[in-house]
C-alpha cells in the first residue's frame, strides 16, 4: 500500500517540480553589461507617478520622470539648484522686476514634429493661471498678468508685482511648456520637446522612454532607452539591485538597507542634498502649543543628534526652515540647544509643570516612523505625552494639512523657496506674524540678490526664534547606482531624474 | 439539480447587488479626498472645487451611485483619477497577471497538498504523518511575505535561477512570464498547502473509517483502489470546499505578494489605489474580484453535484 502511495506522491510532487522548473532558460535574464552596450538604463522608483502632466499633477514622481527627460521649462534648474538657459535661451528684466522678455531658441520641435513656440508658452503659463487653471502650482503664477506673443520666437510676461522668485518658477516641472495641440493628451501620452520621448506605459510596472530623433542635439544624448521600474516594497529594491534588474535607485529611501549595498562592489551610493526640511510641525493655533514658552522647551528637549543616527546619518542638522547648501543659509542650531533641565523650566513657566498630552499625527514614510518614535521619547522625558496616529497619505492631506485637525505631525517640507508658507494665512501650523510677513513682502520683491540674502536671513532667525515648528533635520538624498553609470544627479535640488547627460562607461 | 445551480445563481446575484451599495457606501466614509490627492500641499480651495466639479465629486450620493451601477452594467467603468486612462484596460492589464497567479499557487496547492494529505491519512500515527503534519503546522504559521523574501533571496538574488520580481508581459515573452510567476505563485500556495493537506488528512480518516471502506476492503480491493476510488472520491467533497474558499484567499494574498514580487497585477492595483484615493478604480475592481468569488463559488456548487450526483434533499 504504502509502496504505491509513495510512488503517486513522488510522481506529482516530480510534476509539480517540473512545472517550476519551466522556462529556467539560462541567459534569458538581461544584466547590466548587456544594457550598457546597448543604451538602456533601468531606473528603479519607489513611487509611481499619475498621469504624466506636471502641469496638472502635483506628485514629485511626475516631475522625476518627465521633467528634463520629456518636457523642458523656459529656464532650467540645473543639478546644483541654480537657473540657466532652457527653452528661451535668453532673457531681460525691466528695470522695476515687473516685465520679462524671453527669447526662445530657434527650431526646437516637439517629439510629434510640430514646432515649439511662444504660441505654445503662452498657451501653457494660461494653462496655469488662468481663473479656472486646475494646477497644482497655480499659486506660483498667479502673479503672471499678461502673456504676449511678440513673435515666434519672442514671448512678453507682465507681472502684477516684482516677484523675486519667477525665474526660478518657470525652470521647475510645474510649469513645463506643452504643445497646443498635444497638451490635452498629456497626461497618457506625453510631448514634450526634451531628449527622450514616451514609448509606453505598463500602469504598476514601469514607464519607457526613448531618445528622441527630434532632439536639437541628437549627438549630446548617450542612452537609448530609459525604462522607469517602479518598486515600492524595500525588501524587493534591495533585491532588484542586487539581481542586477535594476541599475539604480536616484532616490533611495531606505537607510538601514544601504550599508548591504555598500558592501556590494558593483554600485556607488552617494548622498547628496535636497530642499527636505524635516519638521516636526506644530499647530500653532492651538492650545497648548500656542504658546512661545511651550514651543520652546521643545526645541531644548529635542535632540537632533538622535534623530540623524535613525536616518544612518544620512541628514544635516537645521535649526530653522532652510537648506543648509543654500548661500542664504545662517546656522541657527544653537538657539534652543538641547537642554532637558531649561525645557522643563520653560514648560512650568508656561503653566504645564506635569507637562501635557497630545497627538502625533504620521504620515506613511520611512523618515516620519522612525524620526516619530524618537520624538515619542525625547518629549516624554519633559512630561509631554504623544499618542501617535498612523495616517495614509490621503487622510494626512485630509485631517492634518486640510482641516488642521492636530497637535504634532512629522513631515518634510521638499520644495525649494518654501519659506513662504511661513507668511501664508490659514496654513496648517497656523502661524501668523506681522514681523514675518513684512519681512516676506520685502524678500519677494527685492531684486538686488545681496539685499535678498540678507533679509532670507532675518526670515529664518525670525521663525527660529519663535520656535513655529520643531526643525529637525534636511533629509539627505541617497542615490545608487551602478559604478559605470556617469553623470547622475548627486543633489536633488528640484524633482527630476534628468538623464541627459548620463552615459554607460564602457 | 438545474433548480439547485438556479438558486445559487439568484443568490449570488444578489449578494453582488448587495455588495455594491456596501462597496460604495464604504469609499463615500473613506478619510481622504481623491482631488486633493492630485493638486496636493499647494491646493488652493478654487482649483480643488474645480477639480471636484471635472471629476464629478460634487454631485449628490444616489445619483453618483446610479451613474457607477449604470457603467458597470454596460461595461463602461470610467477613467482612472490618477493614470487618467480607462479603468478596463486597467483591470484587464492586471488580471492577466493576477489570474494565471492564482491559478497556478491554487495548482501548486493541489497538486501537493492533497497527495501529502491522503499519504499521512495512509500512515497515520507513524513517523511519516508526523512529518507531513508538522510541516503543516510550519506552514501556516510562515507569513507569505516573508517566505516570498527568503525565496527571491535564495532562488533570485543568490542562484539566480529565477527573476528577483517584475513580469515581461505574455505578449513580448511567454516563457519568462510564466517563470516570473513560479515564486511568487510558490510564496502564496506554502500556507494553502498547509491547510489543504490538513483537510484533506483528516477529511480521508473519517471516510476510511465509513463501512463500505471496509466492506471494499473485505471483498479484497487493492488498498490502492480502496484509498483513490472509494475513500478519496468520497473525502473531496470538504477538500474542494476548501479550495473553493483558498480561491478567495489566494486574491488577498495577492496584494501582498504582488508587491513583494513587483508584480503588476490586481493585488497591487487595490493596493495602489487605495493610496491614491483612485475611488473609481477601487470601487470597480472590488466589485469584480466580489463577483469572481461568487463565480468561484458556483464553479464549486458545481462540482459538488458532479462529484456527488445523488439528488439534493434540501438547499
Amino acid at each position: 500500500m504504502s509502496d504505491f502511495t509513495r510512488r503517486q506522491l513522488g510522481g506529482l510532487l516530480g510534476g509539480a517540480s517540473a512545472l517550476a522548473l519551466l522556462g529556467v532558460a539560462p541567459g534569458a535574464r538581461a544584466q547590466a553589461p548587456g544594457r550598457a552596450k546597448d543604451g538602456v538604463v533601468v531606473i528603479g522608483m519607489s513611487l509611481e507617478p499619475p498621469v504624466l502632466d506636471p502641469n496638472l499633477n502635483a506628485a514629485a514622481a511626475v516631475r522625476e520622470i518627465t521633467y528634463q527627460n520629456i518636457y523642458e521649462s523656459l529656464t532650467r534648474i540645473d543639478r546644483k539648484g541654480s537657473i540657466i538657459p532652457g527653452l528661451a535661451e535668453s532673457w531681460t528684466v525691466s528695470e522695476d522686476g515687473t516685465q520679462f522678455v524671453f527669447k526662445l531658441r530657434a527650431g526646437v520641435k516637439y517629439h510629434d514634429g510640430e514646432p515649439c513656440e511662444a504660441a505654445d508658452v503662452k498657451f501653457t503659463l494660461d494653462r496655469l493661471s488662468a481663473p479656472d487653471a486646475t494646477a497644482p502650482g497655480k499659486s506660483l503664477y498667479t502673479t503672471i498678468k499678461e502673456v504676449e506673443v511678440v513673435d515666434p520666437t519672442t514671448v512678453r510676461v507682465t507681472l502684477k508685482g516684482p516677484d523675486a522668485f519667477f525665474l526660478y518658477n518657470v525652470g521647475i516641472g510645474d510649469a513645463a511648456i506643452m504643445g497646443r495641440k498635444s497638451a490635452a493628451t498629456n497626461g497618457t501620452k506625453p510631448i514634450g520637446t526634451g531628449p527622450f520621448m514616451f514609448k509606453e506605459r505598463k500602469e504598476g510596472d514601469s514607464v519607457v522612454l526613448v531618445k528622441a530623433p527630434t532632439y536639437r542635439d541628437p549627438g549630446a544624448i548617450k542612452l537609448n532607452t530609459l525604462i522607469f521600474k517602479f518598486i515600492k516594497d524595500s525588501a524587493a529594491q534591495l533585491n532588484a539591485l542586487k539581481a542586477g534588474d535594476v541599475d539604480t535607485f536616484p532616490g533611495f529611501q531606505s537607510p538601514e538597507q544601504v550599508n548591504q549595498i555598500k558592501a556590494d562592489p558593483r554600485f556607488a551610493v552617494v548622498v547628496g542634498s535636497t530642499e527636505g526640511e524635516t519638521i516636526l510641525a506644530t499647530n500653532n493655533a492651538k492650545k497648548p502649543m500656542s504658546e512661545l514658552k511651550v514651543r520652546q522647551a521643545i526645541a531644548h528637549a529635542i535632540n537632533r543628534d538622535d534623530l540623524i543616527a535613525a536616518e544612518n546619518g544620512f541628514a544635516l542638522p537645521i535649526g530653522s526652515h532652510f537648506p543648509p547648501h543654500n548661500p542664504a543659509y545662517v546656522d541657527l542650531t544653537k538657539t534652543y540647544p538641547f537642554d532637558i533641565a531649561k525645557a522643563k523650566k520653560l514648560l512650568a513657566e508656561a503653566g504645564y509643570p506635569n507637562g501635557f498630552e497630545a497627538s502625533l499625527k504620521l504620515p506613511p514614510v520611512g523618515y516620519a516612523q522612525r524620526s516619530g518614535e524618537i520624538i515619542v521619547s525625547q518629549l516624554g522625558k519633559i512630561g509631554i505625552k504623544l499618542a501617535i496616529t498612523q495616517l495614509q497619505w490621503p487622510q494626512w492631506l485630509q485631517e492634518v494639512f486640510k482641516d488642521r485637525n492636530y497637535d504634532f505631525t512629522i513631515v518634510a517640507h521638499t520644495e525649494a523657496n518654501d519659506l513662504d508658507r511661513y507668511a501664508r494665512d490659514g496654513y496648517y501650523w497656523g502661524y501668523d506674524s506681522k514681523a514675518f510677513k513684512d519681512n516676506w513682502a520685502a524678500v519677494v520683491k527685492e531684486v538686488d540678490p545681496a539685499k535678498r540674502t540678507e533679509l532670507l536671513k532675518k526670515a529664518q532667525k525670525i521663525i527660529a526664534d519663535d520656535a513655529v515648528n520643531g526643525f529637525l533635520y534636511q533629509l539627505g538624498k541617497v542615490g545608487v547606482w551602478n559604478k559605470n553609470l556617469i553623470g547622475m544627479w548627486e543633489d536633488s535640488p528640484t524633482p527630476s531624474i534628468d538623464m541627459t547627460g548620463v552615459h554607460w562607461k564602457l | 439539480m438545474l433548480d439547485f445551480l438556479l438558486r445559487r445563481l439568484a443568490a449570488a446575484l444578489l449578494t453582488l447587488a448587495l455588495a455594491s451599495i456596501v462597496v460604495f457606501l464604504v469609499l463615500e466614509v473613506l478619510p481622504g479626498d481623491p482631488a486633493l490627492v492630485m493638486l496636493g500641499t499647494e491646493a488652493r480651495p478654487d482649483t480643488l472645487a474645480a477639480l471636484h466639479a471635472k471629476l464629478g465629486l460634487d454631485r449628490p450620493l444616489l445619483e453618483r451611485y446610479v451613474s457607477w451601477v449604470g457603467g458597470l452594467l454596460s461595461f463602461d467603468l470610467g477613467n482612472s483619477y490618477a493614470y487618467g486612462t480607462p479603468v478596463s484596460k486597467l483591470i484587464l492589464d492586471r488580471v492577466v497577471v493576477t489570474l494565471p497567479l492564482g491559478a497556478l499557487a491554487l495548482s501548486f496547492s493541489a497538486c501537493v497538498a492533497i497527495p501529502l494529505g491522503v499519504f499521512a491519512a495512509s500512515r497515520r500515527g507513524r513517523m511519516s504523518d508526523w512529518l507531513v503534519m508538522g510541516f503543516g503546522q510550519v506552514g501556516i504559521s510562515i507569513p507569505n511575505f516573508w517566505f516570498g523574501i527568503l525565496l527571491a533571496l535564495f532562488l533570485a538574488v543568490t542562484l539566480k535561477l529565477f527573476p528577483a520580481g517584475g513580469f515581461p508581459g505574455w505578449g513580448t515573452d511567454p516563457l519568462g512570464s510564466l517563470h516570473a510567476l513560479i515564486l511568487p505563485a510558490l510564496s502564496l500556495s506554502l500556507p494553502e498547502i498547509a491547510i489543504l493537506s490538513r483537510v484533506t488528512r483528516s477529511s480521508m480518516l473519517d471516510t476510511l473509517r465509513e463501512d463500505y471502506v471496509r466492506t471494499a476492503r473485505a471483498k479484497g480491493v487493492a488498498e490502492r483502489d480502496v484509498l483513490m476510488r472509494h475513500a478519496l472520491r468520497n473525502a473531496l467533497i470538504p477538500i474542494v470546499t476548501i479550495a473553493g474558499l483558498i480561491a478567495g484567499f489566494l486574491l488577498a494574498g495577492a496584494i501582498i505578494v504582488e508587491t513583494v514580487f513587483y508584480l503588476p497585477g490586481v493585488g497591487k492595483l487595490v493596493f495602489d489605489s487605495i493610496s491614491n484615493r483612485d475611488l473609481i478604480v477601487i470601487k470597480n475592481v472590488v466589485i469584480l474580484l466580489t463577483a469572481l468569488v461568487l463565480l468561484v463559488n458556483l464553479l464549486v456548487d458545481m462540482v459538488y453535484v458532479i462529484l456527488d450526483p445523488r439528488p439534493k434533499v434540501s438547499v
